[in-house]
C-alpha cells in the first residue's frame, strides 16, 4: 500500500473517457458479477420453491418461498414488524456504537501503554475466548428483560472486534511518518489525532464489517432468549407454534437489515479512506 | 572566543541489540563539530551507520556514550532546532498537501488561518501551486518530495537534517531537486547535515565532506569543498576542481567501501 514512490501519479481529475483501460475493464466485469449474483439467487429460491410444491421438502419444516415473501409483505404492509424492527435496530446500534467507542479507547491505550498490554494480556484473552451467549442470561437477571440486556450483550461481542484492531492498527503505524511528526514537534496529543488515529483507521473500519453483523446478533440472540420485543421475539414467537415460515422471515429480514447498513458503512469508509490509492 | 557549533558530536558510539542478543556496534568514538551556516555531507559505504548518526543528531534515538550538542546544548530529546527530510515517505498519507505543510506550524500552535497561509506560500515557492487538495499518493515521486522540502522548511529551522532524501527519485528529478535545494539554502544559509552514499551529490552541494569507514563508523577525514556558488549540480562536475577533490576524497572511500564490500560478501 505504501509502495508507490516510484509510480506514475493517477490521471488527476480525469473526466471518466480519460480513464485508464484497466479500471474500465474492472467496471465492465463487475456488471456480470451483479448479475451472476441475482441469478444465483433467483435460482436457489426457484429450486427451493419447485422442491417445496413437489413435497420432496416438507414444508412444514421448511417453508416456502412465495409464502415467506408474502408474510414479510403481510408484516410490512400491517405495520406488524415495524415495532420489532425498530427495538431490534435501536439495540443494535447501541450495542454498535458503544462497543465501537470503549473497543478504540482500550486499542489505544492498549497499543501505547506497554504496561497496561502485557498486565491485562492474559484477561483479555480469557475474556474473549468465552462463549459470549452464555452471559445473556446473567445479563437478563443484571438488567431485565428491557434493551439494556440485549445491548450489553452486544457490547461484549463487537468490543473485543474493535479493540484487536484498534490496537493491531496503532502497533502497525509507519515509523518513519510518526519520526516526522514527532520531528516536526507534534505532541503526543497531536500524535494521537494526526498519526495512530488515521493510520488505525483502515483497521478500525475493517473491523465495523464485523462488528455490524456481531451487534445484530447480540441484538438478536438477546431477544430470542427473553424478551417481550424485537425480531428475536418475533423468531422465539414463531418457533413455539411450529410457524417456519415466520421463523425464515424473520431471518431474511435481518439479514437483509445487516446488508443495508453495511453497505452504508462501506460508503462511509470510502469517503474516510479516500487518501488511499486505489487497489 | 570560538563561536558555537551548531552540531558537535563527542565521542558518541551508538550500539544496537540484534533481535538475535548479538551487540552491534555501529558507530564508534565519533567526534566532530559543524558550524553554524555550513552544508556538511556526510558520505560513507552504505550500511556504516550514517543514518544512525544522523538520528543522534535528530533526538530520535540516544548514543550509549558521548553525547550531542546542539548550539552547545546536549540533547535530551527531539532536536527542537532541527527538521528531517527522510529518504522515505515521511508525508501523512491521510491529509492533503496543504495540511501536510502546515503541520509544523500547527504543532507549534500558529494560528489555523496564519498556519494556512504561511503554508500555501510555501507551497507555492516549491512549485507546486494548484496541487493543495491533493492527497500524497495522487503525486509523483518528486512532487511529494518537494511538499516534503516544504513541510520541513516552513518553521524555519535553523538545522536541516537529510537523509538521502533524494535517493529514491530518478536522475533527472534528482538533479532538479538538488538545485532547487541548493537555491533555497543560499537564500537561508542554514545548517544541513546532508547523508549520502553518494560522492558526486556530496561534492556538488556541500561545503565540507566529512567520510566514514566501514561499519562500525569512525570519523576517517573532513574535506573542504572549495567550490565557487552559486552552484549548479550538473555544471559543477565539469570544473576541474571538482574532480581534484573527487579523486582525493574517493581514495579515501574506496578502501572503506571495498572493506564494506568485502565483509557482507565473504
Amino acid at each position: 500500500m505504501r509502495d508507490t514512490l516510484d509510480k506514475a501519479p493517477e490521471p488527476l481529475g480525469a473526466e471518466d473517457g480519460k480513464l485508464a483501460t484497466a479500471s474500465k475493464r474492472r467496471k465492465a466485469g463487475r456488471g456480470v458479477i451483479v448479475a451472476l449474483q441475482v441469478a444465483t439467487f433467483v435460482m436457489l429460491v426457484a429450486i427451493w420453491q419447485a422442491l417445496s410444491v413437489q413435497q420432496i421438502l416438507d414444508p412444514f419444516f421448511f417453508s416456502r418461498p412465495s409464502d415467506i415473501a408474502l408474510r414479510l409483505w403481510e408484516w410490512l404492509t400491517t405495520g406488524f414488524i415495524w415495532e420489532h424492527l425498530a427495538t431490534t435496530l435501536i439495540e443494535a446500534f447501541l450495542a454498535f456504537a458503544i462497543g465501537t467507542v470503549i473497543g478504540v479507547g482500550f486499542g489505544l491505550a492498549f497499543a501505547r501503554v506497554d504496561l497496561l498490554a502485557a498486565v491485562f494480556d492474559p484477561y483479555i484473552r480469557i475474556l474473549n475466548a468465552l462463549p459470549r451467549v452464555i452471559l445473556a442470561p446473567i445479563f437478563l437477571l443484571w438488567f431485565g428483560l428491557g434493551i439494556a440486556s440485549k445491548v450489553a450483550l452486544g457490547v461484549t461481542l463487537v468490543f473485543f472486534v474493535v479493540f484487536f484492531n484498534t490496537y493491531q492498527g496503532v502497533r502497525e503505524v509507519d515509523l518513519v511518518i510518526l519520526n516526522n511528526a514527532r520531528m516536526l514537534q507534534a505532541t503526543d496529543h497531536q500524535l494521537l489525532r494526526h498519526v495512530y488515529l488515521p493510520s488505525a483507521m483502515a483497521w478500525i473500519f475493517s473491523s465495523l464489517h464485523t462488528s455490524i453483523g456481531f451487534a445484530l446478533v447480540g441484538a438478536v440472540v438477546g431477544e430470542y432468549l427473553g424478551s417481550a420485543r424485537g425480531i428475536g421475539y418475533v423468531v422465539a414467537q414463531s418457533e413455539g407454534v411450529f410457524d417456519t415460515t415466520g421463523v425464515f422471515a424473520g431471518l431474511l429480514l435481518t439479514s437483509a437489515v445487516v446488508l443495508c447498513v453495511d453497505l452504508g458503512i462501506e460508503r462511509l469508509e470510502r469517503y474516510l479512506l479516500r487518501w488511499r490509492p486505489r487497489a | 572566543m570560538r563561536a558555537i557549533p551548531a552540531v558537535a558530536f563527542e565521542g558518541v558510539t551508538i550500539r544496537f541489540r540484534a533481535p538475535s542478543g548479538e551487540v552491534h556496534t555501529v558507530a564508534r568514538d565519533i567526534s566532530f563539530d559543524i558550524a553554524e551556516g555550513t552544508f556538511l555531507a556526510i558520505v560513507g559505504p552504505s550500511g556504516c551507520g550514517k543514518s544512525t548518526l544522523l538520528n543522534a543528531a535528530a533526538g530520535l534515538l540516544f548514543p550509549p556514550a558521548g553525547r550531542v550538542l546542539v548550539f552547545g546544548e546536549a540533547l535530551a530529546g527531539i532536536n527542537k532546532h532541527a527538521t528531517y527530510l527522510f529518504q522515505q515517505d515521511a508525508l501523512l498519507p491521510w491529509r492533503s498537501v496543504l495540511d501536510n505543510v502546515m503541520l509544523g506550524p500547527l504543532f507549534r500552535s500558529m494560528p489555523r488561518a496564519a498556519a494556512m497561509e504561511e503554508a500555501r506560500r510555501w507551497i507555492e515557492r516549491v512549485g507546486l501551486k494548484g496541487f493543495e487538495d491533493r492527497f500524497p499518493h495522487q503525486l509523483s515521486g518528486g512532487m511529494r518530495k518537494r511538499v516534503a522540502v516544504a513541510q520541513s522548511w516552513i518553521v524555519n529551522p535553523r538545522i536541516l537534517l537529510m537523509d538521502e532524501p533524494f535517493g529514491a527519485l530518478d536522475v533527472q528529478t534528482r538533479q532538479i531537486m538538488e538545485n532547487e535545494l541548493l537555491g533555497l539554502w543560499q537564500e537561508t544559509r542554514k545548517t544541513v547535515l546532508f547523508v549520502t552514499h553518494d560522492l558526486e551529490e556530496a561534492i556538488a552541494l556541500a561545503d565540507k565532506v566529512a567520510v566514514l569507514s566501514a561499519g562500525p563508523a569512525r570519523l576517517k577525514g573532513v574535506y573542504e569543498v572549495d567550490l565557487p556558488r552559486p552552484r549548479d549540480v550538473a555544471e559543477i562536475r565539469l570544473n576541474p576542481e571538482f574532480n581534484r577533490l573527487y579523486t582525493r576524497i574517493w581514495a579515501d572511500l574506496r578502501e572503506e567501501v571495498k572493506r564494506s564490500y568485502d565483509a557482507r560478501h565473504p
